[in-house]
């Protein structure tokens, strides 16, 4: 054994012929084609930051985000691409080089030469392996948190809103049959409206059921979506942050024309909104 | 129950009787009597069951009282009659009178000495079926892109409806079964058939005449399906969900006939493959000496025949509440919507893993062959098939995200979706693995890898976003879900499937497929499905729900450009077609093994001659042996000895 | 078993029986698999909509569940006639041709009783197919059963016209060995949904929501 200083007391007795692993690293980066695939996977790296950026420009195109659900939507999916992308990034060099670098072959019999018999690589399997799940791990917490989070936009419960004079949500009883939407408001005198309209800044909360077939309840810009099932009530919330009229679209095919099921909600100001109550014969109430 | 097998020392094996000439009945069953069985036995059923309809009441849904059960009726009276005339009674009746199979009945069945007419029967060799299937498979996907032109159609011109809204949501729900049932056949059909027994070195399946039958059970459920489009549709999208399937026409039932059918199909094809892969292999072929496309095509056949009954199930229930007025999904009977999306998706999920892995699993086979290198950690590969398969049972709810049927089940689906990603990401890294430092031969099979790959990349991304709930509230039901499914079960599961068949076509057909315009046809349509696929993940984000016939114009850019880019798809898939007609007519033939591989498949002459191989291999290691020591071996073994110098001799 | 100078050969391939039999044993148990998970689909139909009883549509008009007695005649006919199968089976294993083929004949009539059984249950419910949907998945595991004794019948016929023609013997008799197990199968699919349908009656669930409206 020896009692070399440079050698550490944990090497194995018996001498390997192995060159040490940091030497190993260093012969490893320095062959050329490691060099140009590292190079290929920082240049895909960065194009992706635009691609996400553009991925969330088309979610915007119809005047979202309009909630903080839709924000932290948003958010999500641009961080979702950038995460990913190393992955994808690597596997994408490594298929650009293979055809560049290591030697094409054409023709029509099978080649004579060929490549080196790697059956595996324990480095690669573990950083392979190592990267993947901690990409899935951070995508299963974040995902998590973030569930846990628009659950609670939802239903108006994050600590924002629980102040003394917190706003009570508006109930909204969604209808949807074929093929059309209905909207009650049974604390605001009972009113019934095709045309979903709300006061900004106000949680609403969703009973959502149907008369006859499925459909799904989708408030476009502000990333609400729920089925509508005849025979049970399921329910939503969300509290519209910014003003305007956005899409209301039925996302689940309900017969001939699920088309044509849309409608819209316009997100007004207290007055607004109090003054509409008026006009359909309602009251506010709280 | 037999194996069709010639040993060429004949053996001294006291026969059975034989029961009338070698094949009985079976010289004169085939197709045409049992279409002639079909179609005469469904005649009947209808004339005799219109009889017993009480004509003159309507029920609620406007239609004729019994109307339901006289459709289905004369619908699985069809399947049953062709399966009559076409001589798949034969089997169960001899067996269970005893009179069991000769070897020359054996060999009549698998076609010995009937040229061309084998095709067209009850014919027992898996080689015969595995043409079968590869037609099929052709007409079914010439069926279902014909339908996609004319959805991109109707999609393109949006200053108009082109189709009723009936039609195109028939149209829509009939493409979707056509090409799901196409692509789970495409490669378990022909090549799980033809080439996985010779793979293992077997001389046929486990179960011949079941392999007949699962083939002729699949073409009895073809008619039922194509016939809706007669009876007014199925037009309720390929999910087909309750209760609205109720309100459809008639034609919904030959969508119930021909599932109830193929799941059958698909089961007993599922119990051959397995038992074949699981006691056929040639002696000394051990566990880890089975080339990988056979433990893909294992996976798959373990998944489809577990969770099939599933979907059988759910239309067999669906059909009930049709004809007999259950309610099972009825709300207003007591029956639940949700129970239909559960049983749906049970099968729904792991389904796509049926179309995915019988692709993957030959890519990565011929992979090896086309770079000259072994496959890269074999056992990773292994560990990839067998977690998607047991994670896959676990996932189904992801589809069901946003039915508000158990909020909280949002999270333990959300983590299994994402933990399947992991032994997906195995199959990745062997493919990797196995490029890495290879030298392309940069024929078509090969090419079709890198389609497949980047393909699996973009969806395994937009996979990711699916997969998350709070995401999953905007993309559900949005047209980004139907680019998503396009890119993994078309991108990389077609693209995929075509460069096997065009792999193993030599084998098959005896000549080689003319590459150049295969390749003309196979580049076209995969750069045409970029940009047809790519603009709908964009509509997707603007918001355009799926299912739709008109929309937002706010859409209507994106779908321009996804339609001129589908009718570049149909032309480039033309083009791939006449090439693979051609080759087969009067292409270059092949020699016996023209890749230079080196498994037990391309061992056998070319025709494969009807007991495959004269005398049954022994194997002795994997089919992986290919490739050159490292060079770079070398340069460590100089670091090696420059740092044992630096480090003092021992 | 076999005898000590040479092994049996099917007769269509040359292979020894043990290799065929090996086989088609896997063969049988996957079909068995597949099987069970379409009789676990119709029990996930059962328990979900019990549990859920939408609309309050779960119980049969006037609270007429079906009687449990018909269930466990039907079930008792049906291990008999297993119960006689595998008496059988181990008969012709000890060289008893003769038992098998009158095991078989006995069973075949068990069964054959607990098929006519079952159809007359299924004809006198208290209730229709269009009474809820207790009454749907009542009998859809009654309608289940009757398939699978359909199956069973043809499957003992089977078995007497094979020993009587000397294709079972006992150096030969897997094929009544796999009856056997299928019939000991579709007992346990049976006594499932038998349980089920007697034992889970009345819905746990009580404020289901009027279908349509928001009510409760």
């Amino acid at each position: 054994m020896s009692i070399d200083s440079q050698t550490p007391i944990d090497e194995p007795e018996v001498p390997t012929n192995r060159p040490e692993p940091t030497h190993r690293m260093k012969e490893w980066l320095s062959r050329p084609y490691v060099r140009r695939i590292l190079l290929i996977f920082v240049i895909l790296n960065i194009v992706i930051v635009p691609i996400a950026w553009l991925v969330v420009h088309f979610m915007e195109l119809s005047g979202g985000p309009a909630s903080s659900i839709m924000v932290e939507l948003e958010k999500t999916v641009f961080v979702f691409t950038i995460v990913s992308a190393p992955l994808m990034a690597i596997t994408a060099s490594i298929l650009i080089y293979s055809l560049l670098g290591w030697g094409r072959v054409t023709g029509e019999e099978p080649p004579m030469q060929e490549s080196p018999a790697i059956r595996t690589n324990g480095i690669a399997v573990v950083a392979w392996v190592s990267a993947t799940s901690l990409l899935a791990t951070f995508l299963v917490i974040w995902g998590l948190m973030e569930l846990a989070t628009i659950t609670s936009y939802a239903y108006g419960s994050t600590p924002a809103n629980q102040q003394p004079n917190a706003t009570k949500a508006i109930d909204v009883n969604v209808t949807g049959q074929q093929w059309l939407w209905t909207f009650e408001y049974p604390d605001q005198g009972k009113i019934e409206s095709d045309v979903l309209v709300v006061p900004i800044n106000t949680p609403l909360y969703f009973n959502v059921t149907s008369k006859d077939v499925v459909h799904n309840f989708w408030i476009v810009e502000l990333g609400v979506k729920i089925d509508a099932n005849p025979g049970a009530i399921t329910n939503t919330g969300v509290t519209p942050d910014k003003l305007g009229t956005f899409n209301i679209r039925c996302a689940e095919l309900c017969g001939l024309h699920h088309a044509y099921m849309e409608t819209k909600i316009e997100v007004v100001t207290q007055d607004q909104f109090d003054s509409w109550l008026r006009e359909q014969g309602g009251k506010r109430t709280i | 129950m037999s194996l069709t097998a010639v040993i060429h020392e004949q053996p001294a094996v006291p026969q059975p009787r034989q029961h009338g000439k070698p094949g009985g009945f079976l010289h004169r069953a085939n197709v045409f009597t049992g279409l002639i069985g079909g179609i005469g036995l469904a005649v009947i059923t209808y004339a005799v069951g219109s009889k017993l309809v009480p004509w003159g009441t309507q029920d609620a849904d406007f239609q004729q009282v019994g109307l339901n059960a006289l459709i289905f009726a004369t619908l699985s009276a069809w399947v049953i009659g062709f399966m009559i005339g076409i001589g798949a009674f034969a089997g169960p009746i001899r067996w269970m009178l005893g009179h069991d199979l000769t070897h020359e009945d054996a060999e009549y069945m698998a076609g010995k000495g009937q040229g061309h007419m084998k095709y067209w029967k009850y014919t027992t060799d898996h080689k015969v079926v595995g043409m079968q299937y590869l037609i099929m498979a052709l007409v079914l996907f010439a069926l279902g892109g014909f339908f996609a032109m004319l959805i991109r159609t109707e999609l393109g011109v949006t200053w108009k409806e082109v189709f009723d809204p009936n039609f195109y949501n028939s149209l829509i729900g009939t493409h979707g079964i056509v090409m799901i049932i196409a692509m789970i056949i495409v490669v378990a059909g022909p090549l799980g058939n033809f080439i996985m027994p010779l793979m293992i070195g077997a001389r046929d399946m486990a179960f011949p005449r079941l392999n007949a039958l699962s083939f002729w059970l699949l073409f009895a459920a073809v008619p039922p399906l194509a016939a809706n489009l007669l009876l007014g549709g199925i037009r309720d999208g390929w999910t087909v969900y309750q209760p609205l399937g109720t309100q459809a026409p008639i034609g919904m039932l030959g969508y119930q006939v021909c599932i109830i059918t193929f799941a059958f199909s698909t089961g007993i094809a599922g119990v051959n493959l397995i038992t074949t892969i699981v006691t056929m292999r040639a002696r000394g072929m051990t566990w880890n000496r089975v080339p990988i496309f056979v433990i893909g095509t294992l996976a798959a056949a373990i998944m489809g025949l577990v969770w099939f009954p599933m979907f059988q199930y759910s239309q067999i229930l669906a059909a009930s509440d049709r004809i007999i007025d259950t309610s099972f999904f009825i709300p207003q009977g007591g029956g639940s919507v949700w129970l239909y999306e559960n049983l749906f998706w049970l099968l729904g999920h792991p389904e796509v893993y049926v179309i995915v892995i019988p692709v993957t699993g030959a890519l990565l086979e011929l992979m090896t062959v086309f770079l000259r290198k072994p496959l890269f950690s074999y056992k990773m590969a292994i560990a990839g098939f067998a977690g998607v398969v047991g994670i896959s049972a676990v996932v189904w709810v992801h589809h069901m995200y946003m039915t508000g049927f158990a909020p909280s089940a949002g999270y333990p689906f959300m983590l299994s979706t994402e933990l399947i990603s992991i032994p997906f990401g195995f199959l990745v890294l062997v493919m990797l693995g196995t490029i890495w430092r290879g030298k392309v031969w940069t024929r078509l099979p090969m090419m079709a890898v890198y389609a497949m790959i980047w393909c699996k990349i973009v969806g395994g991304i937009t996979g990711v976003y699916l997969s998350d709930v709070p995401v999953d509230q905007y993309m559900h039901g949005s047209m980004f879900v139907v680019a998503h499914f396009h890119f993994m079960l078309m991108g990389a599961g077609l693209f995929g499937a075509m460069g096997a068949i065009v792999y193993w076509f030599p084998k098959m057909t005896g000549r080689m497929f003319d590459e150049r315009i295969g390749s003309i046809g196979f580049w076209t349509a995969f750069f045409a499905f970029q940009l047809t696929f790519m603009s709908m993940f964009v509509a997707g984000l603007q918001g355009m729900p799926r299912r739709v016939l008109q929309f937002d114009n706010a859409f209507n850019i994106s779908n321009w450009v996804s339609t001129i880019g589908a009718y570049l798809i149909g032309a480039g898939m033309l083009i791939f077609l006449y090439a693979m007609i051609t080759s087969w007519r009067h292409g270059k033939p092949a020699t016996s093994n023209p890749w230079g591989a080196k498994t037990l498949d391309w061992q056998t002459q070319t025709p494969v001659p009807l007991e495959n191989f004269p005398i049954l291999p022994v194997v002795t290691s994997d089919p992986y042996g290919y490739g050159v020591p490292d060079p770079y071996l070398k340069v460590e073994e100089e670091l090696a000895r420059d740092d044992n110098e630096t480090v003092g001799a021992r | 078993m076999s005898t000590p100078t040479s092994p049996v050969l099917y007769p269509t391939t040359g292979e020894p029986v043990e290799v065929n039999a090996r086989r088609n044993r896997l063969g049988v148990w996957l079909c068995i698999a597949s099987d069970a998970t379409g009789t676990v689909a119709l029990l996930i139909a059962y328990s979900y909509l019990w549990s859920l009883n939408v609309n309050d549509g779960w119980a049969p008009p006037k609270g007429a569940w079906a009687p449990a007695w018909p269930f466990w005649a039907i079930v008792s006919g049906l291990v008999l006639g297993t119960i006689t199968m595998w008496w059988g089976v181990k008969g012709i294993s000890k060289g008893h041709i003769s038992r098998l083929i009158a095991a078989a004949l006995l069973s075949t009539l068990l069964v054959l009783a607990a098929f006519l059984g079952q159809i007359i249950q299924l004809s006198t419910f208290p209730f229709g197919p269009a009474d809820g949907a207790y009454a749907s998945a009542t009998q859809w595991l009654a309608l289940a059963t009757a398939l699978h004794l359909a199956v069973v019948l043809f499957l003992t016929l089977a078995i007497i016209g094979r020993t009587r023609a000397g294709r079972i013997a006992p150096d030969n008799h897997s094929h009544a060995r796999f009856v056997a197990m299928w019939m000991t199968w579709v007992c346990v699919a049976a006594i499932l949904g038998a349980l089920f349908a007697t034992v889970m009656t009345d819905s746990p669930n009580t404020n289901s929501p009027s279908f349509g409206t928001f009510q409760e």
